[in-house]
């Protein structure tokens, strides 16, 4: 598995997300239905074999671990993303996070503000309500990609 | 004696009356405070606020007077021979820090050894290796057995190769094992071993009787006692704490100061350095005037009651790896979902308002051992109640079958 082979697998995968799970996850009405969706967005996600977890790609939460790798298009000026976690409930959260910031320019990149967008699908909650959980690290480490 | 209400012990808890929704079963990460100690702290701040052992006024002389009645009954609490064993601390945290800073050079000498054991939490070790490691001190560590008990025989073979300390925890706060702590007590003492019991979680658990146990040194945090964070003891016997050189430099523990030489005041004021948190103290003290108004038999009768329940209501659901054992359990279970990740339960039980720890609980060795990412824990207080039994139990099925599906 390479970079490449990974970074062409998880684009499409977020697409999705953004296009189809995101609107189901709003119009949920119970908790125990958005959080069956959270972990089935982790599990779309291609996992990152184990040998390419590198400690300097490590976002660390309190009680969970999360590596994100990067990749810019210098040419397209686009970048993109790859995401892994060993809780499930925390990846689904940051595969969000990733399919909203997903092929953007480098300028796009500096001026989303990650948080106001999260406040607006109604999200916050899960980002405010543990800082320990590794949410606020992975928005710092994908807002100073571009 | 009557028999323990729980409700009427309960109610004293304001923090109840503000959260009827939640099931609170992370006491082995702080308590909660009844309204004396709240009481008491306020009326420190109120009514009776000056710094101690300084003023040339009345008010700071009543202050000091509170501050080392606190002491004083501290120290009759822990029955300690002399009230100077009692030195405030911060926590157990700052004691073992203050303790492994302490013991190097009039103790501890370079190529010399300490022992451990492999339950230990960080404050009982990090502490130990920055020191050790640039005074060439040796650690050794105490193996567990394949139950997860302390191995003794491997205990036994590690003091022959000669600790000058031994420190381990009186309670895992992982595990909620009780450790057969008078026995390594006596075992490391006839080894010659300087003794550390860390007492965070064994002191609300029993009344730590300091000269039956006969330890060197006792350490342990308030707010695990139903006392305020911020403060803590550190308990050495006299000529042991004389063996301590001071970790902090300042305020009360100087005798006298010149650029040549300092020379410092005697204990237990050359141990605290700087204002001490005077009020934690008042409100520290008042966790154990109240604390002592109950059987704690009955207190620990309620929460093995408790945890019966749990492990009763445990083995009927699927999927669960349990960690800890029903016996020598001071009441906190460590489990496990299948493989699902410890934060992954800990989220969907925080959605339905059941409040527990997941992780590696500050133990990473001890997790590395079991070779597990974490587990998550839930800790039981004698405030808890059947139905926070129930309730937990039934959150813990729902995301069951939430992870599971």
């Amino acid at each position: 598995m390479t970079l490449e082979q990974l970074l062409a697998d998880t684009f499409p995968v977020l697409q999705d997300i953004q296009q189809t799970d995101l609107a189901q996850l709003q119009q949920e009405k119970d908790w125990q239905s958005k959080y069956r969706i959270l972990m089935q967005l982790g599990k779309k996600l291609p996992p990152v074999p184990e040998k390419m977890k590198q400690p300097h790609l490590l976002v660390k939460g309190c009680e969970s671990r999360a590596w994100l790798m990067h990749y810019h298009d210098k040419v397209a000026d686009k970048h993109f993303f790859v995401l892994d976690s060993d809780a499930r409930i925390v990846k689904g959260l940051m595969a969000i996070m990733l399919c909203l910031v997903n092929g953007m320019s480098s300028a796009e990149l500096a001026k989303f503000d990650l948080c106001h967008k999260f406040d607006q699908l109604n999200l916050k909650p899960y980002l405010s309500q543990s800082r320990g959980n590794g949410l606020t690290a992975m928005a710092e480490r994908i807002k100073a990609c571009c | 004696m009557p028999g323990f209400d729980v409700q009427q012990f309960r109610q004293q808890f304001a923090f109840f009356q503000h959260h009827p929704d939640w099931v609170y079963l992370d006491n082995a990460a702080t308590m909660h405070k009844p309204q004396a100690v709240v009481q008491a702290e306020l009326e420190f701040y109120q009514i009776n606020n000056s710094n101690v052992h300084r003023g040339a006024h009345q008010l700071s002389q009543q202050a000091t007077a509170m501050f080392e009645q606190a002491r004083s009954s501290i120290a009759s609490y822990l029955n300690a021979a002399r009230v100077h064993e009692v030195i405030f601390t911060s926590g157990a945290t700052a004691a073992l820090n203050q303790l492994a800073f302490g013991l190097m050079h009039t103790v501890l000498q370079p190529g010399d050894r300490i022992l451990l054991t492999q339950l230990e939490h960080h404050a009982n070790i990090v502490p130990w290796q920055l020191h050790c490691q640039r005074h060439g001190v040796i650690i050794d560590v105490v193996p567990l057995t394949p139950d997860h008990s302390l191995d003794l025989q491997a205990y036994q073979d590690l003091l022959a190769l000669g600790p000058k300390v031994v420190s381990f925890s009186h309670i895992s706060n992982v595990l909620g094992h009780i450790q057969p702590v008078a026995q390594m007590v006596a075992l490391a003492k006839a080894a010659g071993a300087v003794t550390v019991i860390d007492g965070a979680q064994g002191v609300v658990y029993q009344q730590p009787d300091m000269q039956q146990l006969d330890c060197d040194f006792y350490v342990f945090s308030g707010h695990k006692l139903y006392g305020p964070t911020g403060i803590g003891v550190l308990y050495g016997k006299t000529t042991a704490l004389q063996l301590l050189t001071p970790l902090l430099g300042g305020g009360e523990m100087i005798e006298q100061v010149s650029f040549v030489n300092t020379t410092f005041n005697k204990l237990p004021f050359r141990l605290e350095a700087g204002t001490p948190n005077i009020a934690g103290a008042v409100g520290l003290a008042a966790a154990i005037h109240w604390l002592q108004k109950f059987n704690n038999k009955q207190l620990q009768q309620h929460k093995a009651e408790l945890l019966r329940e749990f492990y009763q209501g445990l083995s009927h659901l699927k999927a669960v790896d349990i960690l800890s054992s029903p016996v020598h359990n001071a009441g906190i279970v460590a489990l496990n979902v299948d493989t699902e990740h410890p934060a992954d339960v800990a989220e969907l039980l925080n959605q339905q308002q059941v409040a527990v720890r997941a992780g590696q609980h500050c133990a990473m060795p001890l997790f590395s051992r079991l070779q597990l990412p974490g587990a998550v824990r839930f800790s039981f207080a004698a405030y808890n109640t059947l139905d926070d039994v129930n309730r937990s139990l039934l959150a813990l099925e729902q995301a069951i079958e939430i992870l599971t599906a």
